[in-house]
């Protein structure tokens, strides 16, 4: 019954193994020659990063996504997405700004978490004039991730939902705590002026 | 940040190119001593022989184990320090799955493709935790359980301890569980499960509420546990020890079972099949699992005086003394003079009822002992199998009756009565019951004439 989903996940598993290999490399290689080669790895990260991606949403649209909710902090994510943004979007002439306001460990899935933000700042450095932010706050006990930018803001509200995007709204509300589930907010009301993406988690 | 050309790293992998890769990653931090592990056997080789700063281990090692594995086994066997970093590594998402549920886990875990930069982010995260719980560590390995709950306390009150919170919490309802206070052990889970519904804090409830003896309870809180987390294998063991307590062997044997099959080499939970499957009456699947465990897990020490005490128990069930003797005698006189008290019993009985003539002796050395020593169900069961066989009917029903004012009253009683049975002796047994349940109704009122009735 799980075959297709079995092939899919080991082919995806072996693929992401040979990208590990070739990011290696490249990295050995930059330290002994001094060659930058980062947008080289960025590229074969974001690639295992989609491939991923791919996988979750297969399994989103067979309602068996669960969440791997785990004790995380919440610093340590938004300084994940630095280390693996900021140079990227430096090459744009982009700077990338966090922003994080909470201390406690909070319950969530941290790999998805930190693909969604990741994503979400991908996005917000294709649009952004100058400057990026991620912040975290809370507010009523929810735990409020955004990513604010400096460009024009969405064309339209809802905006034309991709991948990405349907990806981040499902994942959002397999978070579940008490009676509360998590969301995704989109505006055009952020801090820099320009598009916002919010996600809440209980 | 941490000097990493001074640690030591073991990196385990069963693909070659992999390996080379985490070793060149890790020597982009600076590691110059970097071992390598090819598979399970090899790890536990090396761990034991020079133990690494930093293990980098592979989820997947091959041959039908995992890097889950070899982490639960070098807790079992005590081989990990809590200063060594073991970091899993994985190209599988559903490890996270596994992450988020179980009660043992890694250090930390990290998904491939990953940067040196991100290794490093995270080596040097789990260098400051572990830096925050030293003082802990060291109280808890020293089993000073009121000093490592004081520490905690004070963790937790701290400004420090903001960012760990949840783990200053797992670490004080573990302590609780490991000195005994099973009492405390379940509030702090349940403190924690008003946060947050993590399975491994549900399942802490129900190992709590089991060791208080409150079966239907941890039953209840188990079953929520499994089903809403198949993948938390370890869930299942309790679930089946909770069902053997409550003499449903039937049950627990199929659920370690179908597990079992899913994790062919985990040796622990081949023998609760085993205990499971004899509890059950199913002596070949008892035999299977035992002979498995004998042949295969080959760490060193792993096979106990238990383990062939436990095999030669199967093949008395089977009707087949002789190999029963062969393998009691098989075990040398200076194993046999090491082994606690408890053991020395059971062997003696089961060498008794395999071998009368080669048994008696030693059984009737230790009687005196047998009429006054505590013992756990298991060689409860031995001895009387023994004493009734040699028709010692004093020392029979002592532990009959001992047994069923036992907490393990259940899990025995289909065993027992079966044992009565064989020789003609239904009706003792019955006699032994009700004596039993008449003393226990006279204690709970003479303890308590006023408060109600226990639940």
């Amino acid at each position: 019954m799980h075959k297709l989903l079995d092939i899919l996940a080991s082919g995806i598993h072996d693929a992401k193994n040979q990208l590990f290999v070739a990011e290696s490399i490249i990295a050995a290689a930059e330290a002994a020659h001094g060659i930058p080669m980062g947008e080289a790895r960025y590229a074969i990260e974001s690639a295992a990063n989609r491939l991923s991606r791919t996988l979750t949403a297969y399994h989103l649209m067979r309602h068996d996504a669960a969440a791997a909710v785990t004790p995380t902090i919440v610093g340590d994510v938004c300084d994940e997405v630095m280390l693996a943004q900021k140079k990227h979007l430096a090459e744009r002439g982009v700077e990338l700004n966090i922003d994080c306001q909470v201390f406690d460990e909070w319950p969530l899935d941290r790999d998805l978490v930190t693909d969604m933000l990741n994503n979400a700042v991908q996005n917000a450095g294709r649009f952004a004039d100058k400057a990026v932010q991620v912040s975290a706050t809370t507010d009523d006990g929810w735990l409020c991730l955004r990513v604010d930018d400096d460009g024009p803001g969405f064309a339209t509200l809802p905006p034309a939902v991709g991948t990405g995007l349907m990806v981040a709204e499902r994942l959002a509300r397999l978070h579940h705590r008490h009676e509360r589930q998590g969301g995704l907010r989109l505006s055009n009301q952020g801090a820099l002026g320009g598009a916002r993406f919010e996600l809440r988690l209980p | 940040m941490t000097d990493y050309s001074k640690k030591r790293f073991l990196v385990v992998d069963d693909q070659a190119q992999a390996r080379d890769a985490l070793r060149t990653v890790a020597q982009q931090l600076g590691a110059f001593a970097v071992e390598f592990a090819s598979n399970y056997q090899d790890a536990i080789f090396r761990i034991r022989n020079n133990m690494p700063d930093v293990i980098l281990c592979d989820y997947v090692l091959g041959d039908g184990r995992s890097g889950q594995q070899l982490l639960e086994e070098l807790r079992r066997f005590n081989l990990l320090p809590d200063e060594t970093i073991f970091m899993m590594v994985t190209g599988e998402q559903s490890y996270e799955q596994v992450v988020s549920a179980v009660e043992l886990i890694p250090d930390d875990y990290i998904i491939k493709p990953f940067s040196p930069d991100k290794l490093l982010f995270r080596l040097e995260r789990i260098v400051a935790k572990k830096l925050f719980f030293a003082d802990y560590y060291k109280e808890k390995r020293k089993q000073e359980y009121a000093n490592a709950l004081a520490i905690l306390e004070a963790a937790r009150d701290s400004e420090a301890g903001r960012p760990y919170r949840f783990e200053i919490l797992r670490q004080r309802a573990e302590v609780f569980l490991a000195s005994g206070d099973v009492k405390s052990a379940e509030a702090a889970y349940r403190s924690i499960l008003e946060n947050y519904e993590f399975p491994w804090a549900r399942a802490g409830v129900a190992r709590s509420l089991q060791k208080q003896n409150r079966l239907q309870e941890a039953r209840e809180e188990i079953d929520r546990v499994v089903a809403s987390t198949p993948h938390f294998f370890d869930a299942g063991d309790l679930k089946a020890s909770i069902c053997m307590a409550q003499g449903e062997h039937a049950e627990a044997q199929q659920i370690l079972d179908e597990i079992a099959k899913k994790t062919p080499r985990n040796y622990v939970r081949k023998r609760l099949l085993a205990e499971a499957a004899t509890l059950n009456g199913d002596t070949e699947t008892a035999l299977a699992a035992m002979a498995d465990v004998i042949a295969n897990d080959t760490m060193p020490g792993a096979i106990s005086a238990e383990d062939r005490l436990a095999t030669a128990r199967s093949h008395i069930n089977a009707g087949d003394k002789i190999t029963a003797e062969k393998v009691l005698l098989g075990i040398r006189d200076s194993e046999l003079q090491q082994m606690p008290l408890m053991e020395q019993a059971s062997f003696a009985a089961l060498l008794a009822v395999s071998s009368v003539e080669r048994g008696k002796i030693r059984f009737a050395g230790l009687r005196p002992a047998m009429l006054v020593t505590e013992f756990n169900s298991t060689t409860r069961l031995d001895i009387l199998r023994a004493a009734l066989s040699l028709d010692d009917h004093q020392l029979a029903d002592l532990q009959s009756g001992q047994l069923m004012a036992s907490p393990d009253a259940k899990k025995v009683f289909g065993a027992a009565r079966t044992l009565y049975a064989l020789h003609g002796r239904e009706k003792d047994f019955r006699e032994i019951q009700r004596q039993v349940a008449l003393l226990r109704i006279k204690h709970d009122e003479e303890v308590a004439p006023d408060s109600p009735p226990a639940a």
